[in-house]
């Protein structure tokens, strides 16, 4: 009772949130000055009905929010019938407008570079997590010993750094043994089968490996000091006191209870898979979700910016809700609070 | 996130070890030969029979690498405002541009103009094919010349705006009847692309801008279009029926890269054999490096410092008076800003018009030189002196020479700012550097609300852009005129050098025009800036690099692969 009372209060709460990021999201944007259709137009000679034209076009001509004009004249169906009503209206048909730079569909601009991020983001992450955990492990375990400075010193260090910086040092330690940029050598496709997932492999070692070493810094961090914590616990002294071997304490008793900051981690991290790698697909030129905001930033390209906040917020909220959701699985006591 | 700066050679030692512990003894070697050639995929042209697939080459096609930062928006030229270089070697135009300013024939042979300026007659030249086969004669130049100002072509129909009829007379001859004589004809048509009848012909207007299929890019240039994969790369192949005989590297391949970083470590790598637009920060690195050449060329890029003279601008009354614009520009050290924001590699400027347009540029006309003493005379001498001792000087009702310094928030022009600001300093002139976004900067114009502004343009190669934004009507919303200064003595010349065909009557009135704007200083200009480019030169050469653009038609189409 009171645990799905706890569930469905996590599920309200995180409709309540998106419903606020969407509405957040349309005015973000509109606070900007400047003109976006003064940011379409190129040309200094376009003539007046041109511009004029490109803003129908966009639905710019409406009123942002609310028609007052068109309210005193009596018109109260044409009043709502403004920029934010449409957005509204083509959000709920999945419908994410069209980008200023391109003129395609925003939805399928985001579906089809939405899995090469997760592919590089996941890859990176798995190494991470595995590796994060089994150096955060041993440190904890060796704690105070020279093993665990080292480690300590690496981790902080390693934490850090900045990801870009470090991807350009990788990128000029590797050059000519692997590919600078891109995702594929140009005139590869899916087609050619084999030697296109091997040269796409390729282009992936050097962002995963970037990924991987500023996210395994704060799993190494994380996991040794709630390892450490658990360590001073009464139940270990127990366990050991028990006779249980170093493998067994550590795996059974110490690593089950220091999964719950692990999860929030993990959870969090996976929240910004999506917008989490705009620095290293900058860097690798890898064309995915963070290059596409880059750029749109970079252009002014609203449409193209709105429909990626609202699938970075979407997955974050997600997450959340995913590792409150685990909590309760992982540890009994979190119910009521 | 919380980030800390370490020392450098600590850092890379770091990295090292574990790039080497990590991925173990690999490196395996990545292919620097040219790609595998792709499955042939001609794009399928509506309706049109294709053409007769092109002889299959035996040999390892010759193969160009150019790396860019962003290739382009969209495959379809009427909307696409990215990617010229690219588009001029898909598509010709009647007039070419073979370097700043310089004008060339292209699909007309050569034309004539009646003695009224009215009349233009083209020869068009004979045997040119689309890329789809259909024939490109002077009826379907005329044909897309009037298509396009039928539907108001987005990215070139305002070229032709004076067009008034234009006819074939017969399959080699063109006929264009404007409705004003236009003193830049040349100018205007190199912009004006000619799209064949066979793709475009019976579509709707919302057709043409939705239009996405890669049969958007067939004209009749020196490259098909072959393939593009957004974000990633562009395949064009050689056409072997280009008018000028087909050319010599048979397949050019645009590689994507999010970094000019990026991009230098791809060309050093040598996974590229020409970038365009390399940071000047990386210029000593590319000279240093074997194979690689590195020419710096001349640019139409301009910085400038705008002064605000609208006469309901928000600028306070001093800044009007010519002695103190005067006075300002005594105190900028041009050179300075050349050597420290743009590492040398630059211009001090004078006029509006670049030394890199030709005759264009007013060389008659003597810039003011770096001496804060004479600002100083100056501003003494029209009796703004420090009256209450705080080090800046007062006008005569008391007022402060104090201006807001604005300028866009980005490394160069920060540094800019700080020169300027040093420099007004010396003078007695209070102006803080005040750097800030692009968006709020372009915020302050509708309503004139700034004092002095860092400013730039990438100009036209004919003068007539440059003389465009001082023109009262651009003052209006929408518009492009950024100082606010408006002079009806300019504005008659601006309406003269528009209509004056005869070059030399049209180079005196643009000269006049310079001298008047750098008397009055809605502008003080600062610097022209260069344009930095790199190539492989054990991979090719012969670039014709007086077009400015490594990669624009005139420069790729002479270069030959080295032996």
């Amino acid at each position: 009772m009171e645990r799905s009372n706890y569930i469905l209060r996590k599920i309200v709460f995180s409709v309540g949130t998106l419903i606020a990021v969407l509405v957040f999201n349309f005015f973000l944007f509109r606070i900007l000055p400047g003109d976006p259709v003064k940011l379409i137009i190129h040309s200094p000679r376009m003539t007046r009905e041109a511009q004029e034209r490109i803003r129908a076009n966009f639905g710019l001509d409406k009123s942002v929010w609310f028609d007052v004009e068109r309210l005193r004249e009596g018109d109260v169906l044409g009043a709502f019938d403004s920029q934010f009503t449409t957005y509204m209206r083509n959000l709920l048909r999945g419908d994410l407008g069209i980008s200023f730079a391109t003129r395609k569909d925003v939805t399928e601009l985001l579906a089809e570079r939405v899995w090469r991020t997760v592919v590089l983001v996941l890859g990176g992450n798995v190494i991470a997590i595995v590796l994060g955990m089994a150096i955060g492990l041993i440190a904890a375990w060796r704690r105070g010993t020279r093993l665990d400075a080292a480690i300590l010193l690496w981790g902080l260090f390693s934490w850090a750094l900045p990801t870009f910086f470090l991807g350009i040092i990788l990128l000029i330690l590797a050059r000519g043994h692997l590919p600078v940029g891109g995702m594929a050598t140009p005139g590869l496709r899916p087609e050619d089968g084999l030697t296109y997932w091997l040269d796409v492999g390729k282009h992936l070692i050097l962002p995963t490996l970037t990924m991987a070493i500023v996210y395994t810094s704060e799993y190494i961090l994380i996991m040794r000091s709630s390892v450490m914590e658990v360590l001073t616990e009464d139940y270990i002294l127990t366990a050991k006191a028990k006779g249980l071997s170093t493998l067994r304490v550590l795996r059974d008793h110490a690593l089950k209870n220091a999964m719950l900051p692990m999860v929030t981690m993990i959870a969090l991290t996976f929240g910004y898979t999506v917008g989490g790698a705009i620095q290293v697909e900058t860097v690798f030129s890898w064309p995915g979700i963070g290059r596409l905001m880059y750029e749109a930033v970079q252009k002014r390209d609203y449409p193209v910016l709105q429909g990626s906040f609202l699938l970075l917020a979407v997955s974050v909220i997600a997450a959340n809700l995913l590792a409150d959701l685990l909590y309760t699985v992982l540890d009994p006591r979190v119910k009521a609070e | 996130m919380k980030r800390t700066w370490l020392h450098t050679s600590w850092t890379v030692v770091i990295i090292t070890t574990i790039l080497l512990t990590a991925c173990g003894p690999q490196p395996t070697p990545a292919p620097t030969e040219p790609p595998p050639p792709p499955a042939e995929a001609t794009p399928a042209p509506t309706e049109v029979p294709p053409t007769p697939t092109p002889v299959p080459i035996a040999e390892e096609p010759v193969t160009l690498r150019a790396g860019t930062t962003y290739i382009w928006d969209t495959a379809n030229p009427t909307f696409g405002w990215y990617g010229y270089a690219l588009r001029y070697l898909i598509y010709d135009t009647l007039v070419e541009e073979a370097g700043i300013s310089n004008f060339v024939p292209g699909l007309a042979e050569s034309w004539e103009v009646s003695d009224d300026g009215l009349v233009w007659t083209f020869k068009i030249r004979e045997g040119v094919t689309f890329h789809d086969g259909t024939p490109c004669t002077a009826e379907d130049v005329a044909w897309s010349l009037n298509w396009t100002i039928e539907n108001e072509i987005e990215t070139f129909s305002f070229y032709l705006v004076n067009f008034e009829e234009i006819v074939a007379l017969d399959p080699t001859t063109l006929q264009v009847t404007l409705s004003d004589p236009v003193g830049n004809m040349d100018y205007l048509l190199m912009y004006v692309w000619i799209l064949p009848r066979s793709v475009w012909e019976g579509m709707t207007y919302d057709e043409i801008m939705e239009f996405e299929d890669l049969a958007a890019g067939i004209g009749t240039g020196p490259y098909k279009l072959v393939e593009w994969v957004e974000g990633e790369y562009l395949i064009l192949e050689a056409n072997e029926n280009y008018w000028r005989g087909a050319p010599a590297i048979d397949r050019v391949v645009w590689q994507e890269y999010a970094t000019e970083d990026a991009m230098v470590q791809a060309l050093l790598a040598g996974e590229i054999d020409v970038a365009d637009d390399i940071p000047r920060t990386a210029i000593p690195t590319l000279q240093g490096a074997e194979n690689v050449e590195v020419p710096i060329m001349k640019s139409t890029v301009i910085d400038e410092l705008i002064i605000n003279s609208h006469e309901n601008g928000t600028q306070p009354a001093s800044l009007n008076d010519p002695a103190v614009r005067l006075a300002i520009a005594y105190a900028i050290d041009k050179q300075q800003i050349v050597n420290v924001a743009f590492l040398g590699h630059g211009e001090p400027a004078s006029v509006i018009i670049p030394t890199s347009m030709g005759d264009w540029h007013n060389s008659d006309v003597q810039d003011i030189p770096f001496n804060p003493a004479e600002g100083n005379r100056i501003l003494d001498e029209a009796g703004y002196v420090d009256t209450d001792g705080d080090g800046i000087r007062e006008d005569k009702d008391g007022n402060p020479l104090e201006y807001r310094l604005y300028a866009e928030d980005d490394a160069t022009e920060t540094r800019i700012l700080e020169i300027i600001s040093d420099g007004l300093a010396q003078i007695s002139i209070s102006a803080p550097p005040t750097p800030m976004d692009e968006d709020s900067l372009i915020g302050l114009y509708p309503d004139f609300d700034f004092d002095l502004i860092l400013w730039g343009w990438s100009l036209d190669p004919d003068p007539d852009f440059a003389m465009l934004i001082f023109t009262c009507d651009q003052r209006e919303e929408g518009g492009w005129n950024d100082s606010g200064y408006c002079d009806e003595e300019f504005e008659e010349m601006y309406r003269q050098q528009a209509i004056t065909v005869d070059h030399e009557a049209r180079r005196e009135l643009i000269w006049q025009m310079q001298e008047k704007l750098f008397n009055e200083r809605p502008y003080i200009m600062l610097v022209y800036e260069k344009y930095v480019q790199a190539y492989r030169s054990d991979r090719f050469t012969g670039f014709g690099l007086e077009a400015g653009d490594i990669r624009w038609k005139s420069a790729l189409l002479p270069a030959r692969p080295v032996q």
